[in-house]
């Protein structure tokens, strides 16, 4: 009797659950689009307002920044390509990449980081889809130093097995990331301490001092040398920085990065359009200049990075 | 594509440029093999490009003339015709005189109304390839013995026999600017266009992915004219010119025998009381009926449930 007593009041609770579920059906689709509509009507008369004349530009943050969320499907019968919509974009991309939501550099710095070397910075950016950042912005000290480097999930942050075979190229979902030795122990060097230490930063940041801050940023970038790991560290035949190898490169995708083309192709942008980010305030002369007044000067700066 | 897509192939090739704008320089080679462009090479569109390392890229010109040789003419090909068409056109951004419109700026370019087609051969619904004729295909083999060939051939064929993007796709492209209120009310449009074809039948069959319904295009093109070649509707070449208008609906393919009063109606009303005063009102008036029966309804169900759930809960103090 008590069950059967307890079925009926569940019986009730679900029904006027449902029923409550209709009644804000029903209010979206009456009331509610009513005043939609009558906001929408608004805007509309304020955009009547300005009949003949021009507004000026855009400029909140929906409208600048998440526009790029906006995504597009094309119909061609058969398939259905969907891809993020990107202004006045005339190739089809026709893959997404999930964010790095576990890196805590991109976090701030975000996933387009490199901006200061405007002649390679997309070149820069290509590899930060698949390279971590501290593979090549920190330069372990010997005795951390191992050589081992894995790949982490690019929205989980976990260890993976080499997603190389097979996927096309730069489209991983992963990245590699170096592994160091702290007192004798092998950890990533993107460990939980550092993830937490940044998050809890940009979390307290609005309520932190000045010198507080400073102190903070110091700390999360204490580890980044002072020049990067260059070009040429990786793209070489012998003893490349990456062993790409155990990597999981296959070997014609090894001889791929370490054909002459991509050596030859790396030391021509070296020698005419980079290394002024050596040396920081020189004025930045134009490539054609590189070429015809100076051809030797950044063909230096290169041999410097190599060494 | 080759050299160029040493670098390309890579979806990371990107930057935010000056202006705060994202330029992503991947190239999907799967897709491009797949679009009516897939048989120029990178420097037929990108001029600029003649060696590698280069230098940032200029944009492209779309009336270049690239170095596909036209078969018919033996010239190179190139799309200098829709820039005629175009600058003759309500698209225009010169008037009759050859001086700029007002807000010309506004007016479509290339990239505005176009990404790269696709291909998108006869194929109906849940097909998952393209194109439905092995067989056809197997006949062009009889004689043709390049597989490339074959394929860019047969696709670009069938391509052109039906509409080249889903009815849905055309207006969400007219839509860019059609619907944004901002453009519609500087340029002293009547509607928001894509927005009240949305709420047609057609629309809402458009919408759905039906492909035999009109879009845009079939009824402000006239029948076998480009698509460049728009005119507004004051003006008598154009097919919705009013004495013009009676003709879109009544053809073959959609509604034989109509009379050409049948396109007079308010095609693109909208749920607006500035616009169409009497639907607008007929509209308010069943939606606050539909809502305010149904609602107090739901309301008195639910105090009734309420009550068998709580037989004997009063708020008034009960009387000993």
């Amino acid at each position: 009797m008590k069950l059967k007593c307890f079925l009926t009041k569940l019986y009730i609770i679900a029904f006027m659950g449902l029923v409550v579920f209709f009644m804000v059906l029903i209010w979206n689709l009456t009331f509610a689009h009513l005043i939609h509509e009558y906001h929408s009507r608004k805007s509309g008369e304020e955009a009547q307002t300005h009949k003949g004349e021009k507004k000026k530009d855009k400029n909140t943050f929906e409208q600048i920044i998440l526009k790029s969320e906006k995504r597009v499907k094309n119909y061609l019968g058969y398939r259905v390509l969907e891809q993020q919509y990107i202004e006045g974009h005339f190739h089809h991309i026709g893959l997404d990449i999930a964010p790095d939501r576990y890196s805590y550099c991109s976090s701030c710095h975000g996933d387009m980081p490199h901006d200061a070397v405007k002649d390679i910075r997309a070149f820069l950016n290509m590899h930060a889809f698949f390279v971590g950042c501290q593979t090549c912005h920190v330069k372990p000290s010997p005795e951390q130093a191992t050589g081992i480097y894995k790949w982490y999930d690019r929205v989980t942050g976990e260890i993976v097995d080499s997603p190389v075979t097979g996927a096309h190229p730069g489209t991983y979902g992963a990245k590699i990331i170096p592994f160091v030795r702290e007192d004798g122990v092998l950890v990533r060097i993107d460990s939980q301490d550092k993830i937490d230490f940044v998050n809890e930063y940009r979390k307290m940041e609005r309520s932190l001092s000045e010198g507080q801050k400073s102190k903070a940023k110091k700390i999360i970038h204490k580890d980044i040398s002072k020049k990067p790991i260059m070009c040429e560290e990786c793209h070489r035949k012998d003893n490349p920085l990456l062993p790409l190898a155990a990597l999981g490169y296959p070997k014609e995708r090894i001889d791929s990065i370490t054909s002459t083309e991509v050596v030859g192709m790396i030391k021509n942008y070296t020698k005419f359009y980079m290394p002024k980010m050596l040396h920081p305030g020189e004025s930045k002369s134009s490539p054609a200049e590189d070429q015809t007044v100076q051809p030797t000067a950044p063909a230096e700066s290169g041999e410097h990075a190599v060494e | 594509m080759g050299n160029c897509l040493l670098c390309h192939k890579y979806p990371g090739l990107s930057r935010v440029d000056e202006a705060g704008r994202m330029k992503l320089m991947f190239v999907n080679e799967d897709i491009f093999n797949k679009s009516v462009h897939s048989k120029v090479k990178c420097e037929g569109c990108h001029t600029d490009i003649t060696k590698i390392p280069h230098d940032p890229a200029k944009p492209v010109d779309c009336l270049t003339e690239c170095h596909i040789v036209e078969p018919t003419s033996e010239q190179k090909f190139s799309h200098k015709e829709v820039e005629k068409f175009l600058n003759n056109s309500v698209h225009s951004k010169i008037d009759e005189k050859g001086r700029p419109k007002q807000f010309s700026e506004d007016m479509p370019s290339c990239k505005d109304c176009h990404d790269n087609p696709l291909f998108r051969p006869l194929a109906f619904v849940k097909k998952v390839r393209p194109g439905i004729a092995e067989d056809a295909m197997g006949r062009c083999r009889v004689c043709h013995k390049k597989e490339d060939f074959i394929f860019r051939f047969y696709n670009h064929i069938t391509t052109r026999m039906h509409k080249s993007r889903s009815p849905l796709n055309i207006a969400q492209a007219c839509g860019k600017c059609h619907d944004d209120p901002e453009l519609v009310a500087r340029h002293n449009l009547k509607t928001k266009a894509g927005y009240s074809y949305s709420e047609t039948f057609h629309g809402k069959a458009a919408n759905l992915l039906d492909e035999s319904v009109p879009d845009c295009l079939d009824c402000h093109v006239v029948k076998g004219k480009s698509v460049h070649q728009m005119y507004g509707n004051d003006d008598p070449r154009s097919s919705t010119y009013p004495a013009n208008r009676g003709n879109i609906c009544n053809s073959v393919d959609c509604h034989p025998g109509a009379s050409v009063k049948f396109a007079n109606y308010k095609v693109h009303a909208e749920y607006s009381k500035e616009q169409s005063p009497v639907i607008y009102w007929f509209t308010t008036f069943f939606i606050i009926l539909t809502g305010g029966t149904l609602l107090p309804l739901m309301g008195i169900m639910f105090l009734d449930l309420l009550r068998r759930l709580f037989p004997n809960a009063t708020i008034m103090r009960r009387r000993k």
